[in-house]
């Protein structure tokens, strides 16, 4: 076993085709297909029960696709020499044995993936759970179980991460530090891949985004350019103590404006610049002029509406 | 090998193996109790009245092979639960504690994951089995000698009562495992492994002696199909007429450990872990 020898064809590309699972009454996946690149934070989103889990199982050999290919690096799973070495996945917090401790929960990984010990004692360090490290697994709280997850998954330095839901359960400061954490690793060139159902957390966090539900694919691409494809749904917010004037004047330039209980004016149809000039050619003062972007969260909602929920 | 290891590790980082050591301990000073006083009152000679067969049944039980088979394998009953139990959960806490996802992710090939496994209960078994041995050789001589038939160290027939007593230790294990997979719950698996066990014991012994009091004595050759019961014939000293010969018992217990032991492999390698 070569430490960190890497072949030319250990790029770190997950690319999913065709992806299909069929349970007895429920096609959980269907026909999906999708790529990651390397050196970004891609963000796989979906309403609860679209298919996250499961497609994610069948990328780590974990569940067997009815149909379909999941390669990391152009390999499916099993076929990886030394998986833990090429891929770190989490996919639940809870999964250690409660009554072991952390560091014994790393060594039994390490014994079984021919790592040397001390990389258990390294990862905890990586994690900041170095002070935990003796202590039995069902004394932690969930963000230490994540982080223990973590850790696991950094055990073989592997070129790309898998982490199922891992802003679950954690507070404020650990999502920060989370968010940190894998920006840093995709910065190093690994490939992140995240699933989860945060949008807000997704937009701070992920370069691209590969929506799914109902088990298909819904949209796929760098986070700006799934915004922009939603962008006829843009309104300014203006703030200005004339706001009839400048409705009359915004109106003559067939703009659409509505007015908020807060008296603020929500202008569709223009774009900022032309609210301005607008507002100066009729001398009308202005106390705020913001673009409203639309977030991931409205963009999400809008394409998966009607295809989320029990199927 | 490495997988082994990992195995063994996951054994020896949590408090299952201590514990049941440590219940293993009253259970064996039992059975060491009853055998005592079993071999007191076969070598006393005051059994009163018997039939012909019985006398030769007596007869056999009462010699040297076979009481020294019997106390050099004290302990056997509830070793062979203990550790069909231990193997019974080296698969289920995976399950239990949702490790196994782990433990795929770091070794995709399922199958070598579980001979690992078996290979960790057999070495298990084979400790446990060490120990009692230990404990029989130093606890069976003295009861020996207070009976007056001397220590018996050197028999032949004791040591291979003492072999086939590692046989069964480690059959038992495989069994263990072979249960866990079928029945991933650890609850739902340990309370099947037990009433097979002690159940299925009483209940086959009872049915078949109501059997073959209708149907005639072949019927008692059944009980070799009895898990439980082949292995306690395989161990027994001596040939004892009317019972089956105990390589029967120990051909029994082979195969439904190899049985189990494949099927439970086979099912893991298809199963979906989600």
């Amino acid at each position: 076993m070569t430490d960190g020898q890497r072949s030319p064809t250990s790029d770190g590309q997950i690319v999913v085709s065709g992806l299909t699972k069929q349970y007895k009454n429920v096609r959980a996946v269907n026909n999906l297909s999708f790529t990651v690149a390397p050196g970004r934070v891609t963000g796989f989103l979906g309403p609860n029960g679209a298919g996250k889990t499961t497609t994610l199982r069948m990328l780590l050999n974990l569940v067997t696709p009815t149909a379909g290919t999941a390669t990391i690096s152009g390999q499916r799973y099993a076929d990886l020499a030394d998986p833990l070495r090429h891929v770190g996945a989490i996919l639940e917090a809870s999964s250690a044995h409660k009554g072991r401790t952390g560091i014994n929960h790393l060594r039994v990984i390490c014994a079984a993936a021919g790592l040397p010990r001390q990389r258990a004692d390294e990862a905890l360090e990586l994690v900041g759970l170095t002070p935990a490290a003796r202590r039995k697994f069902k004394g932690y709280s969930l963000g230490m179980k994540q982080r223990l997850g973590i850790a696991a998954a950094m055990l073989g330095d592997p070129r790309v991460l898998i982490l199922d839901e891992p802003a679950n359960g954690l507070d404020p400061e650990g999502i920060r530090w989370m968010r940190g954490f894998l920006k840093n690793l995709a910065h190093e060139g690994r490939t992140v891949l995240v699933s989860s159902h945060l949008l807000s957390e997704m937009q701070l966090l992920a370069d691209d985004v590969v929506i799914i539900a109902a088990g298909q694919l819904v949209r796929q691409g760098p986070v700006e350019q799934v915004l922009g494809s939603m962008a006829q749904g843009a309104q300014v917010r203006v703030r200005t103590p004339q706001a009839e004037a400048l409705t009359a004047a915004l109106k003559a330039q067939s703009a659409t404006v509505d007015t908020d209980e807060n008296g603020v004016l929500l202008v569709g149809g223009v774009d900022a610049p032309t609210i301005g000039r607008a507002a100066l050619a009729a001398g009308v003062e202005l106390h705020e002029l913001t673009t409203e972007r639309p977030d991931l969260e409205r963009v999400f909602l809008e394409l998966t509406a009607g295809k989320a929920g029990i199927r | 090998m490495k997988l082994v290891r990992s195995e063994l590790l996951k054994i020896r980082t949590t408090n299952t193996w201590w514990i049941f050591a440590l219940i293993s301990l009253p259970l064996w000073a039992l059975t060491l109790l009853i055998n005592w006083l079993q071999a007191d009152a076969l070598t006393s000679n005051n059994m009163g009245e018997l039939s012909a067969e019985q006398a030769a049944q007596f007869e056999a039980a009462a010699s040297p092979d076979a009481l020294s088979s019997n106390l050099f394998t004290t302990g056997q009953f509830f070793g062979l639960l203990i550790v069909m139990l231990l193997g019974i959960i080296v698969v289920t806490s995976e399950f239990f504690h949702q490790t196994v996802t782990t433990t795929f992710l770091t070794t995709p090939h399922r199958t070598a994951v579980m001979s690992a496994k078996l290979v960790a209960a057999g070495v298990l078994a084979l400790l446990f089995w060490l120990v009692t041995t230990a404990f029989n050789l130093v606890a069976g001589s003295a009861v020996l000698n207070a009976v007056g038939v001397g220590s018996q160290l050197g028999n032949d027939a004791a040591w291979r009562a003492i072999g086939l007593n590692l046989l069964a230790y480690l059959l038992w294990a495989v069994f263990g495992v072979g249960i866990g997979v079928l029945i991933r719950s650890q609850i739902g698996a340990t309370v099947t492994g037990i009433l097979l066990y002690l159940g299925g014991s009483i209940g086959a012994i009872f049915v078949i002696a109501v059997l073959a009091d209708r149907w005639g004595d072949w019927i008692n050759n059944l009980q070799l199909l009895v898990p439980s019961l082949a292995s306690s014939l395989m161990v027994t000293g001596a040939d004892i007429p009317g019972n089956p010969p105990r390589w029967a018992g120990a051909a029994v217990l082979i195969g439904y450990a190899v049985v189990t032991g494949v099927v439970g492999t086979l099912l893991m390698r298809r199963r979906d872990i989600s």
